[in-house]
């Protein structure tokens, strides 16, 4: 038995961390004297944020691997993660699930030296989280660990990373789980909604969007994974973020050792990845759900991140913002939720995506007879930001509430080591951040509406609906709005699907 | 209950169980350490007693602050804690700490409107026409009691009177609207560069927070004691109707949401927690603007009130500014009402079997103990046992006898009373009563086995690590403290650590045998509603197109329903004299029916029914 010694953390946490001590920023705001009227009588002492230099906490190990460390003592415990170049964006047309499953079994179906077991049991006891997923065009594989257990922690992380087992009987397990989430695939009209607008709006064939059938995963086998780690995991392009109690010097010295000798994987298919080519059909449509509810999805290609220094998808950020990105600030949330008690919340948000365009999206829920009212709010909301300007306030509050919350990004080591790793994964350059606040600041009235028309195409849209349409088509008791006034009075019901196939069920 | 983060509570929640296994700065003495681990001198010092530095301080009226002080930081954390939640109401006026709680955002007399005068009479009028409507509703209530119609609250049965009143009424709320200056209280924050603005309420507590930039505490001041001294409760009917929504999005329109709030309600025999924190909606419909008043003024008096600071702000600079801010407010005018209901003992065991869109499932839960009772800690690491990747309902019923796609456990000590509840999800044929059983076998186990050394030092390990994890982002810590002085008192947070580590494997055992017994229990089990099963697609049909694979499963799934053997047999003899005549692609298509055919002939000679046999 062995239990892993404490620390005085009393005093580590008065030491304050990597950032540096602000000022007693307040002293000045303490005057005394009555109690001001209104808030916007309070005045305040400066507070200068300093950008931190992302080149400062980056280093390159032979061979390319690129490393950033963010040293924070204050607290006995050290985060890594890796980013690789892998992710559905390698899988062949018929290899849907494969590397979500491969990330999944590597840390689930032990490693050459251990079995699953005694992986789980090492990682358990060491109170280790490691972990190990693949999304569209990355995978990540992290490690968060005590200090005093970092070099056996860092052991496992590796020993994962490099060699897995991918072991037979826990693929089983495994493979039966996921059977058993897809067979929930109906259960929740949000995973219909969601799966449905990916497939409305990237079709149903791009790996970004396309689900596996319960045919598909009984094919899969230990072999499959095995060869698509061989061919897909490497160090190149390898990009690490590591915070926390750690000395950068002798971390780096870690890692290089554990990266040794590791084959690179095979070159990649074309790089950056591919973006679908399906056009989305603007329209309404319906899915079936015996709800009280209906969940409403509204949206359209948006734009993607070309040139940092394009004013553009700064304005675009804060036309999201006052659309309905800003909660109870945006124009959206105002109206559908406190003025008419519409919905819990209506939220709009800008994709500016990295390797294709994202989407212009508007989300909410509301009682079946009300989709009709909140969804022809919102389309007027999305009309009223192209046709007229701003407020000078909205502009004020929106671009102040960026600039003053954005030191929150580089508020702990861990979120700065990995903000920086996530630039160069992406291709962004760190003077992104130096330059963030004042290209907000240039944002004008005039920019948001010319972004507005340019964007928001109300001829584009495509909307979803979950719910009982016998209940939404008629619209509210009141008679303000029907849904045959809106979309041209057109709807496409589209079948649900079977939750193993996604074959659609007839009707 | 504003935004993403809020949670519905009166049931256990990750949030609140990941706090309740938490924070605390462990304290191992170094006799237990018997191995040491490998030294990083700078951070490694053996310590008897660690904590967290929190100040406290109490004003005049009553208010009690919190002050963490963390100098790294370029924000501060603040919130407050209101003791009150939906154990404090009646039948009635369900829902309505949570629906306050809402209010609070609405502004005061001075944030939220152009004229403060009109506001208020518009106000006044607005309640005259509320009291004709409740009176109206009251009919309406009388006639759905005789039959004459099936929904009070349908907008169809309303009366004409009624109609006209909801229409003058509107009018008002126009009116009231183009005085307003909307959701003001969230832009000012907005604009000054705060950020996460919410608050939650859970059965023994509402707590309301936000991050401010360090150099602007003094607007949370001003900003939290305003909206405390002279809240107005503007727009309270159309923020009725959003909590309607709420109810809908999160109980009504979920797979299992409507039979988790029943089954609460027949687990608490007695004590308020029987209903959940959002209300029954027929409570929603009618709450009036007088409940919520009387509600204000008994619970939001500053000596039922705990304010936390988390960050780049001293002490004394805390205390200075409390003094001037919400040192104004006035000691409350009558004393907070203590619950006084205790929880009745459960006498026999109590089930509910239900149907839903939902994977089959179920859920065993026990009667234990409220917050910082001494047997909390022990039930704590019993919680630990079972849970994780190595816990053993994971290890038993997910990896060993492949049962359950999940299960796991939740242990939850509030403010007056507490549960532990097992709970697993079904994998292939398993049924719900072979998880139970299943489950129940790992219950036997904690209750006749000692738990060996090597699996408690791992507990005992977590617990050290996630204390520090814990301390890693001031806004948890700034919610565990908020959280642990809701239930009765954050020094819980410095104290729990050195309790829970001094549980042993006797502990352990006696406390499964005194809570874990049969009278004890609430049993859940949730089939799939019929007409809804996912039918799993046999492998011999992989390669054939969608299409086929649908109308291939749905034979099988007729074939299921075959009780007659000698149809079966007839049905079986016909394939297999077709087999050699049909084209090979449709070889697979045959051969599944054909295997399910005598699957469901073998199903019916042995009398095997689908598991469990209760």
């Amino acid at each position: 038995m062995r239990l892993l010694q404490p620390f005085l953390v009393r005093f580590l946490l008065l030491a304050g961390a990597s950032g540096g001590v602000f000022p007693a920023a307040v002293a000045g705001a303490t005057a005394p004297g009555p109690v001001v009227a209104r808030p916007e009588q309070l005045t305040y002492g400066a507070f200068n944020f300093v950008v931190p230099n992302g080149d400062s906490f980056r280093h390159v190990l032979p061979g390319g691997v690129v490393v950033y460390v963010v040293e924070d003592h204050a607290l006995p415990l050290v985060k890594i993660q890796a980013t690789l170049r892998t992710g559905a964006f390698r899988e062949g047309d018929r290899e849907a699930g494969l590397a979500s499953l491969t990330a999944a079994m590597m840390r689930q179906g032990g490693t050459e030296r251990l079995s699953p077991e005694e992986f789980d049991q090492k990682a358990d006891f060491l109170a280790a989280g490691i972990g190990s997923s693949a999304g569209a065009t990355s995978a990540i594989a992290t490690l968060d660990v005590i200090t005093p257990a970092l070099g056996e922690g860092l052991d496992l992380y590796f020993d994962m990373l490099r060699h897995p087992r991918f072991d037979e009987a826990r693929l089983a397990v495994e493979k039966s789980t996921l059977l058993e989430g897809m067979k929930q695939r109906n259960d929740d009209a949000g995973d219909i909604a969601d799966r449905e607008w990916d497939f409305l709006t990237r079709g149903e064939m791009h790996y970004a969007s396309r689900r596996i059938t319960a045919a598909r995963l009984a094919e899969i086998s230990r072999a499959d994974l095995a060869a698509f780690h061989r061919r897909t995991w490497g160090p190149e392009h390898l990009v690490f973020a590591v915070s926390g109690d750690v000395d950068a010097t002798a971390i780096l010295g870690e890692l290089q050792r554990r990266l040794a000798g590791w084959k690179s994987a095979e070159p990649a298919s074309p790089w950056p990845p591919q973006g679908p080519q399906f056009v989305p059909q603007p329209g309404l449509f319906q899915i079936e759900k015996d709800i009280p509810q209906g969940k409403v999805t509204i949206g359209e290609p948006a734009t993607q991140w070309t040139n940092y220094a394009d004013p553009e998808p700064y304005a675009l950020t804060v036309m999201n913002d006052i659309l309905g990105g800003g909660g109870f600030t945006a124009r959206l949330m105002k109206r559908v939720r406190s003025d008419e008690g519409l919905a819990y919340g209506a939220f709009s948000q800008f994709g500016i995506g990295t390797y294709w365009p994202g989407l212009f999206e508007i989300g909410f829920a509301s009682k079946n007879p009300t989709v009709a009212l909140a969804t022809k709010i919102a389309l007027e909301e999305i009309d009223k930001m192209r046709s007229g300007l701003v407020s000078e306030e909205e502009l004020r509050v929106s671009k102040s509430s960026f600039i003053d919350t954005f030191p929150r990004t580089f508020e702990s080591a861990a979120a700065t080591a990995r903000t920086f790793a996530s630039d160069e994964v992406v291709g962004r350059p760190h003077s992104y951040w130096t330059d963030y606040r004042s290209r907000i600041g240039a944002v004008t009235a005039a920019n948001v509406q010319a972004v507005a028309k340019k964007y928001l195409d109300p001829g584009k849209l495509t909307m979803l609906v979950v719910g009982k349409w016998s209940e939404i088509e008629a619209g509210d008791a009141g008679g303000r709005a029907k849904m045959n006034e809106l979309f041209g009075g057109k709807v496409k019901h589209l079948p649900l699907r079977d939750p193993l196939t996604l074959a659609p069920i007839s009707q | 209950m504003k935004r993403d983060l809020e949670k519905l509570p009166g049931r256990p929640r990750p949030l609140i169980a990941a706090a309740a296994m938490a924070l605390s700065v462990c304290a191992l003495s170094a006799a237990e350490a018997k191995v040491t681990a490998p030294a990083k001198p700078s951070a490694q010092t053996t310590a008897k007693k660690a904590e967290v530095p929190v100040g406290e301080f109490t004003l005049a009226n009553g208010m009690r602050f919190l002050v963490v002080t963390r100098p790294s930081q370029a924000t501060v954390m603040g919130g407050f804690v209101a003791h009150v939640g939906s154990a404090n109401e009646r039948p009635g006026i369900t829902g309505v700490a949570h629906f306050f709680e809402h209010m609070m955002f609405k502004g005061s007399r001075i944030i939220g409107t152009r004229d403060e005068k009109r506001d208020q009479e518009i106000m006044e009028q607005q309640e005259k026409l509320q009291d004709k409507i409740r009176a109206a509703y009251a009919g309406q209530r009388v006639r759905y009691r005789k039959g004459e119609i099936a929904d009070p609250f349908d907008p169809a049965s309303r009366t004409e009177e009624l109609v006209k009143l909801e229409d003058d009424f509107k009018k008002l709320v126009d009116e009231q609207r183009d005085l307003m200056v909307k959701d003001e209280f969230d832009k000012i924050y907005t604009e000054a560069g705060a950020s996460g603005m919410n608050a939650t309420t859970n059965s023994d507590s509402t707590v309301f927070f936000i991050t401010v930039p360090a150099n602007k505490i003094e607007l949370w001041f001003w900003m939290e004691s305003e909206r405390l001294l002279q809240p107005v409760f503007r727009e309270f009917y159309s923020e009725r109707d959003v909590v309607q929504e709420e109810r809908r999005l999160r109980v009504e329109s979920t797979p299992t949401g409507r039979f988790d709030e029943q089954l609460n309600s027949m687990f608490w025999t007695s004590h308020p927690y029987k209903w959940e924190t959002i209300g029954w909606m027929s409570d929603l419909k009618t709450l009036s603007m007088a409940d919520a008043q009387d509600f204000f003024s008994t619970y939001y008096a500053p000596g039922n009130i705990t304010a936390a600071l988390v960050g780049n702000i001293t002490l004394d600079q805390a205390r200075t500014l409390a003094e001037k801010y919400f040192g104004r407010i006035p000691k409350g005018a009558k004393p907070v009402p203590d619950i006084v209901t205790l929880e009745e003992k459960q006498l026999a065991e109590k089930r509910m079997n239900a149907e839903c869109d939902c994977q089959p499932q179920v859920s065993v839960q026990f009667h234990t103990v409220p917050f910082e009772h001494k047997d909390q800690y022990t039930l704590d690491v019993i919680d630990s046992l079972l849970n994780g990747q190595t816990g053993r309902l994971n290890k038993s019923l997910v990896l060993d006898q492949k049962l359950a796609s999940s299960a796991s456990s939740s242990q939850q000590s509030l403010r007056w009373n507490g549960s532990l509840t097992l709970a697993a999800e079904t994998k292939g044929d398993a049924t719900p009563a072979a998880l139970e059983a299943a489950l129940w076998a790992e219950v036997s186990r904690l209750q006749n086995e000692a738990v060996p050394a090597e699996e408690l030092a791992k507990v005992k390990n977590q617990i050290v690590a996630t204390s520090y994890r814990n301390l890693e982002n001031p806004f948890f810590l700034l919610i565990q403290l908020l959280f642990y002085d809701g239930w009765g008192d954050w020094h819980y947070l410095n104290e729990w650590s050195a309790k829970t580590l001094a549980v042993t494997p006797e502990d352990v055992q006696r406390v499964a045998k005194f809570y874990f017994t049969p009278e004890n229990r609430t049993v859940a089990t949730y089939s799939r509603k019929a007409g809804t099963v996912a039918v799993e697609v046999p492998a011999e049909l992989a390669g054939l197109p969608p299409q086929m694979q649908q109308q291939v499963l749905a034979q099988i799934q007729q074939i299921g329903t075959i009780d007659d053997p000698a149809m079966l047999e007839q049905m079986i003899s016909g394939i297999e004299q077709q087999g050699a005549q049909i084209p090979p692609e449709m070889k697979p298509a045959l051969d599944a029916i054909l295997n399910a055919a005598r699957a469901q002939l073998e199903k019916l000679k042995t009398g095997a029914n689908s598991g469990g046999g209760q």
